[in-house]
C-alpha cells in the first residue's frame, strides 16, 4: 500500500503511537501493590514519592501513588473495580460508600495492632459509622481560632484576647478595632470577619446539640441565637459584607494580611497563614457564650478508607499507618497522640512560640466539641437534599434578604424532600442491614413528625 | 487651487468608524483585563496579587515565578505527555473526521442522511454520562493509565467537525469528482488529492479547534491517568492548586505563570492558523 494513501498514514500513526502512548515504564516487580488516592498536590507527591523506596524496602509493599481530587474519577473506578487501595473520603460520602459494602472495616485488620491506641479518641469516633463499623482513619485534625494584628491592639491599647474572653468581648474589641476615619460606612479596616462556615463553630460554642444519627434539617434556638450575633456583626459594620467579601475574590488570610481586618476566625494549625500572613500574630481560641461550657471546634477533616475489594487488605493498613504516622510530610501528625504536635510546628514555624498556638490547640484538646459539619446537614444520605435547599437560604440570611425566622419557617419544606431522599435510599438493594434499619427508623420518626 | 470640503456624508461616515472602532476597542479592552491581570499577577509576589490599590505593574517583577512553575512539578515531562496527546488527537481528529465527512458529502448510498442526523444527534450526549461506561470499557481494555483513552477515541470522528467538513467538502463543485473518476482514481484517491488540499481552510480550523481542545483537556487526563509520570499540563496546573489537606495555600501568582505558560502553545497555533480559520468558519458556516 502506497504510504500517500490516507489508510497508510493512519496505520502509520497508529503503529507509532500505540507503543509510545501506553508509556509502560516497566515497573520492577514488587511483592505487593498498594494504590494510594493522594491528593494532587506537587509538594505531597514529591515527598511521598522520595521516602516510598525506603518503605518498601523494609516492608515488601509498593505504595502507587494515584494522586486525583474529586468524585468523579473515583465513582468511575468502582465501577469498573479498580477503586485504589487507599482513597479519601469525607463525611458525605463515607456512611453512604460504607452501606454498600465499597469500605473495609477497619477493625478487621487492626485487631491485635496497638495502632488505634495511639489515636485520639474523637478520632476513632469520626470514622465510625452508624453501624458500628470504623471506615475511615483521618490524617489530619484541626480546630478554629482567632487570628489577629498584635500591632492593631497595641495601637487601640487593647489587652489581647484569651480563653476568658466572651463574645461580648469580641464585639467590644472588634468595634474598638474598626477604623473608619471619613464616617463613609465603608471602614478602612473592619474589626472581624468571620468566615460564614465557621458560624456552625459559633453554634457549637452557644450549646447548639450535634446529633450525628439525626437526618433532618433542624435549626435549634442556639444555632438562631449565634445567626443574629453573627449577622449584628455586619450591620454594625465592625465585619465586612458576606457580599462585599465574595466580590473582592479574596482568601480570608489576605485580609489580614492587608490589614482589612484586625481578627480573622480561621483553621488552627493553618500553614498557608503561617507562612505568607506576616503581620505580628496572635491567636486566641473562639470566644465563650455566657452560660455555656466550653466546646471547642475539633475535626478529623475526613478520612482515608480501605476499598473493599482490595486484594491485600493487612498490607493496605501497614501503608495507611504509615501515611498518617509514618510519612514525614504529615508529621507531625495531630491525629496521634504520642507526638507533640505543637512542639513539632513551633520548631518549624518560631513565630508560633508564645502566640497562643499551644494555648488554642491543648483547650481543643481538653475540652473537645467535635466537628459542628456533623450537624444533621452532612448527613451522608441527606446532605445532598438539604444542602440544595437550605444553602440557598443561608446565602439570603447572610445577605439580609430573609430573616431567622423565615429561614426556620422553611425547614418542613426542606424536610420533605429529606424523606423522598431517605425513601430513594430505602429502594437500594445493595444497602446493608444495619444501615437500612436505622434509615427506616428515622423515616419513620419523620413521618410521625419528629422532624416538624 | 481650492481645498476640497468633505461632503456632510463622508463626515457621518467617518462619525460612524469612529465610534464602531471605538466600541471595538472598549470591548477588546474588557475582555482583556483578565488576561491583562493574569500577566500582572504573575509577575507579582504573595502579597502584590490582593494589594490593595493594585499595582498593576510591580516594581519589581518576579520573573522567577516562571522558573518556580518548572520546578514545581516535572513541567517538561508534562509538555512532551501533553505536546504528544496533543498532536496524535489532532492527526487522528483530523484523517477521521475527513474520512466520513466526504462520505457524507460525496457518496451516494442508501441511509445516508439517516445516519449523518445520527452521527449529529451524538452531540446531544453530555459527557458525564458516558463518562463510566467508557471507563469501564478501557480499564477491561487494560488502557488506564496511558494516553490511548485520550487518542484513540479521535480515531472514531467528532460529530461538530464531520460536520463542519462536509458543508465545506459540499461547496467543492463536483465536476473535479467526476473528472478524476473519469481519469480512474478512486474515491480514496479523490478525497487525498483533490478534496483535501482544496479544503485546507477548513481543515485548519478543526485542527485549530482540536489543538486547543485536547490541549486544554483537564477531565480527559484526570480521569484516565493515574501515575503522576504520565499526567499532562493541565493536571500538573492542579497542582498548584490543590494543597495539604486542611492548610489551604495558593500561590496565585505562581498558578498565574503557570496558565500563561501553558496558554502560549495555543496563542500560538492561533496566531499561524488564524488566515486560514476565519475562512474556514466563514465558508462552512455559510454555504452547504
Amino acid at each position: 500500500m502506497s504510504m500517500r494513501s490516507p489508510v497508510g498514514l493512519a496505520s502509520l500513526l497508529v503503529c507509532l503511537h500505540l507503543q509510545a502512548c501506553t508509556s509502560g515504564e516497566p515497573e520492577a516487580p514488587a511483592a505487593v501493590a498498594i494504590v494510594y488516592n493522594c491528593a494532587a498536590n506537587a509538594d505531597e507527591i514529591r515527598a511521598l514519592e522520595a521516602e516510598i523506596p525506603e518503605f518498601a524496602a523494609r516492608t515488601g509493599i509498593r505504595i502507587i501513588l494515584n494522586p486525583f481530587t474529586g468524585q468523579e474519577k473515583l465513582y468511575a473506578m468502582i465501577a469498573a473495580g479498580q477503586a485504589p487501595d487507599i482513597f479519601y473520603t469525607n463525611t458525605v460520602i463515607r456512611d453512604r460508600f460504607a452501606a454498600e459494602g465499597r469500605l473495609l472495616d477497619l477493625r478487621e485488620v487492626a485487631r491485635g495492632d496497638s495502632f488505634p491506641e495511639r489515636l485520639l479518641p474523637g478520632i476513632l469516633q469520626e470514622g465510625t459509622s452508624p453501624d458500628g463499623g470504623w471506615y475511615s482513619l483521618s490524617n489530619w485534625s484541626f480546630t478554629c481560632g482567632v487570628y489577629f494584628d498584635r500591632k492593631a491592639f497595641a495601637e487601640a491599647g487593647l489587652r489581647v484576647p484569651d480563653s476568658s474572653w466572651r463574645w461580648e468581648d469580641l464585639r467590644h474589641m472588634a468595634r474598638s478595632l474598626t477604623v473608619d476615619p471619613d464616617a463613609d460606612g465603608t471602614p478602612e479596616r473592619y474589626g472581624i470577619y468571620i468566615p460564614a462556615h465557621f458560624v456552625e463553630a459559633l453554634e457549637l460554642m452557644n450549646g447548639a446539640e450535634i446529633d450525628r444519627g439525626a437526618l433532618c434539617a433542624r435549626i435549634s434556638d442556639a444555632s438562631a441565637e449565634v445567626y443574629q450575633k453573627y449577622l449584628a456583626l455586619m450591620d454594625e459594620k465592625f465585619m465586612p459584607d458576606l457580599r462585599r467579601m465574595q466580590a473582592l475574590g479574596m482568601q480570608p488570610m489576605q485580609m489580614l494580611q492587608t490589614g482589612r481586618v484586625a481578627m480573622l476566625v480561621e483553621a488552627v494549625p493553618h500553614q498557608g497563614l503561617f507562612e505568607s500572613v506576616d503581620v505580628d500574630l496572635g491567636i486566641a481560641p473562639l470566644p465563650r457564650f455566657d452560660g455555656h461550657t466550653p466546646r471547642y471546634f475539633r475535626s478529623g477533616s475526613g478520612g482515608l478508607s480501605i476499598s473493599s475489594a482490595t486484594k491485600h487488605p493487612r498490607e493496605a493498613w501497614q501503608a495507611l499507618k504509615w501515611i498518617v504516622g509514618g510519612a514525614s510530610i504529615y508529621q507531625p501528625n495531630p491525629v496521634l497522640t504520642d507526638q507533640d504536635f505543637v512542639e513539632g510546628w513551633e520548631a518549624r514555624y518560631p513565630r508560633l512560640l508564645g502566640s497562643g498556638f499551644r494555648s488554642v490547640w491543648e483547650l481543643s484538646l481538653r475540652h473537645p466539641g467535635g466537628d459542628p459539619r456533623f450537624f444533621v446537614r452532612f448527613s451522608s444520605w441527606t446532605a445532598p437534599a438539604i444542602l440544595e435547599r437550605l444553602q440557598p437560604r443561608l446565602d439570603q440570611l447572610w445577605s439580609r434578604q430573609i430573616s431567622v425566622a423565615a429561614l426556620r419557617k422553611a425547614l418542613p419544606e426542606i424536610n420533605q424532600n429529606v424523606g423522598r431522599a431517605l425513601r430513594d435510599a430505602l429502594a437500594q438493594e445493595t444497602l446493608r442491614p444495619a444501615f437500612r434499619a436505622m434509615i427506616e427508623q428515622r423515616l419513620e420518626e419523620a413521618e410521625g413528625g419528629a422532624c416538624d | 487651487m481650492t481645498h476640497p470640503t468633505r461632503s456632510r456624508p463622508a463626515l457621518q461616515h467617518l462619525a460612524r468608524t469612529v465610534i464602531l472602532y471605538g466600541l471595538l476597542v472598549a470591548f477588546s479592552a474588557l475582555f482583556l483585563v483578565p488576561v491583562l491581570w493574569m500577566i500582572s499577577a504573575s509577575l507579582q509576589d504573595q502579597q502584590g496579587v490582593f494589594a490593595s490599590p493594585y499595582a498593576w505593574i510591580p516594581a519589581s517583577p518576579r520573573w522567577d515565578n516562571y522558573a518556580t512553575v518548572t520546578t514545581i512539578f516535572p513541567f517538561w515531562r508534562y509538555l512532551a505527555n501533553t505536546l504528544l496527546i496533543t498532536l496524535s488527537v489532532t492527526a487522528a481528529t483530523l484523517l477521521s473526521c475527513s474520512l466520513v465527512a466526504y462520505g457524507f458529502a460525496r457518496l451516494r448510498f442508501p441511509g445516508r442522511d439517516v445516519l449523518f442526523a445520527l452521527c449529529l444527534s451524538t452531540m446531544m450526549l453530555p459527557g458525564q454520562v458516558t463518562m463510566i461506561p467508557l471507563y469501564v470499557m478501557f480499564a477491561r481494555l487494560g488502557w488506564v493509565d496511558t494516553f490511548l483513552p485520550l487518542i484513540v477515541p479521535a480515531l472514531f470522528g467528532t460529530p461538530f467537525y464531520i460536520f463542519l467538513l462536509r458543508q465545506f467538502f459540499l461547496t467543492i463543485p463536483q465536476e473535479y469528482d467526476e473528472a478524476a473518476l473519469l481519469d480512474g482514481a478512486s474515491h480514496l484517491r479523490i478525497y487525498w488529492s483533490i478534496v483535501m488540499p482544496l479544503a485546507r481552510p477548513a481543515l485548519a480550523t478543526v485542527a485549530l479547534f482540536t489543538f486547543v481542545g485536547a490541549w486544554n483537556d483537564f477531565f480527559g487526563p484526570l480521569v484516565y491517568i493515574n501515575s503522576p509520570q504520565n499526567a499532562t499540563l493541565t493536571l500538573g496546573l492542579n497542582m498548584l492548586k490543590a494543597q495539604i489537606t486542611g492548610t489551604g495555600l495558593v500561590e496565585w501568582q505562581v498558578l498565574m505563570a503557570g496558565a500563561l505558560l501553558v496558554m502560549l502553545p495555543n496563542v500560538a497555533v492561533f496566531l499561524l492558523s488564524q488566515k486560514h480559520f476565519v475562512k474556514g468558519l466563514a465558508v462552512g458556516g455559510l454555504r452547504g
